[in-house]
């Protein structure tokens, strides 16, 4: 056997091996295909539903402070007649009226400021609309990646595939650190960075 | 108090509306709302508000770019403005002063800490 003839044998084997790793390459890709077309497709089902979370939150809020700012307004007309009734009271009945008048101004004046600290509790909604709206777009940003792995392997052109990138939908503007409860600045450290400004 | 008439800026409806009902139990009847900057700023040319109350994320136009261009106008060079926002993080808060923010809130706020700080603006 020549020496020609051993270097033939040798390349024919490196490339028997090569097409073997290149169809087991193309198998896996071909594998991997599936559940990324199946995670690409239900990625935008997550941030729909994130979404309608905030806009079912914004509706039902609206509707209670609706609710909130009616049971304001009779608490202020109720206010406004006790004070007509103790101004009224008749000389005999004037003690018993007005302390009676005095107790139910005091009731109604805790009724509205449990009224306004409602309306403040709900402000919620505008954070977590952020906080959704932060888990949306990172959402949005893993369904951007997954769109461009997949046009990359040449996956077929499946409905999600064909639908417009994330990026197009929507535009969130959100802060990524909204919080309810935690605050990265004390609002005491911020009135003296204002007071320091304006010294 | 009576000849104030206050601009909110807010994407968030809920957030606009308790804004307004806080501000009208302080006693601040005239209140007019915008729904990001680019809105705002429309408003401002009609309306003619003498206090600005905006947050900071909105689409279209955000509050920092509605305030810096506020600012890079004469006539509202002076206006008091008060941002309300859920941003918190100190170099954010730094760069709002820096845009020509006069002071500023972080969400949730209380109705006192929003009327504490309208008088102490108001007040000078």
């Amino acid at each position: 056997m020549s020496s020609a003839d051993t270097l033939q044998e040798k390349i024919q084997k490196e490339i028997v091996e090569l097409a073997c790793s290149i169809s087991d390459v193309v198998s896996s890709f071909k594998k991997l295909q599936r559940p990324l077309v199946e995670t690409r497709e239900q990625v935008p089902q997550a941030t729909n539903q994130l979404d309608k979370i905030t806009e079912q939150t914004e509706e039902i809020t609206t509707r209670m402070l609706e609710v909130v700012e009616q049971i304001t307004q009779r608490e202020e007309e109720v206010i406004r007649g006790l004070r007509t009734i103790r101004q009224k009271a008749t000389s005999d009945s004037s003690n018993v009226v007005d302390q009676l008048a005095r107790e139910l101004t005091t009731k109604a004046e805790d009724n509205l400021n449990d009224a306004y600290r409602i309306m403040e509790y709900l402000q919620f909604q505008d954070i977590t609309a952020q906080q959704m709206d932060h888990a949306a777009s990172l959402l949005e940003n893993v369904e951007g990646k997954l769109h461009s792995i997949l046009e990359t392997i040449g996956a077929p052109r499946t409905a999600a595939l064909r639908s417009a990138p994330p990026s197009v939908r929507k535009t969130r503007a959100y802060d990524p650190h909204a919080d309810l409860v935690d605050k990265k600045t004390d609002q005491s450290d911020i009135d003296s960075l204002f007071a320091e400004k304006k010294e | 108090m009576a000849d104030l008439k206050i601009l909110a800026v807010d994407d968030s409806p809920t957030m606009r509306r308790i804004i307004i009902n806080t501000l009208k139990r302080a006693g601040f009847n005239d209140v007019i709302e915008a729904t990001d900057g680019k809105d705002a700023l429309a408003k401002m040319k009609v309306e003619k508000p003498n206090f600005v109350i905006t947050d900071w994320n909105m689409p279209e136009m955000d509050g920092l770019t509605f305030i810096s261009t506020l600012r890079s106008q004469a006539e509202y060079k002076d206006l008091p403005v008060l941002m309300v926002t859920t941003r918190s993080v100190k170099e954010d808060i730094v760069d709002a002063m820096k845009a020509g923010v006069n002071n500023y809130i972080v969400k949730p706020f209380t109705p006192e800490t929003l009327k504490a700080k309208i008088d102490q603006m108001l007040a000078g």
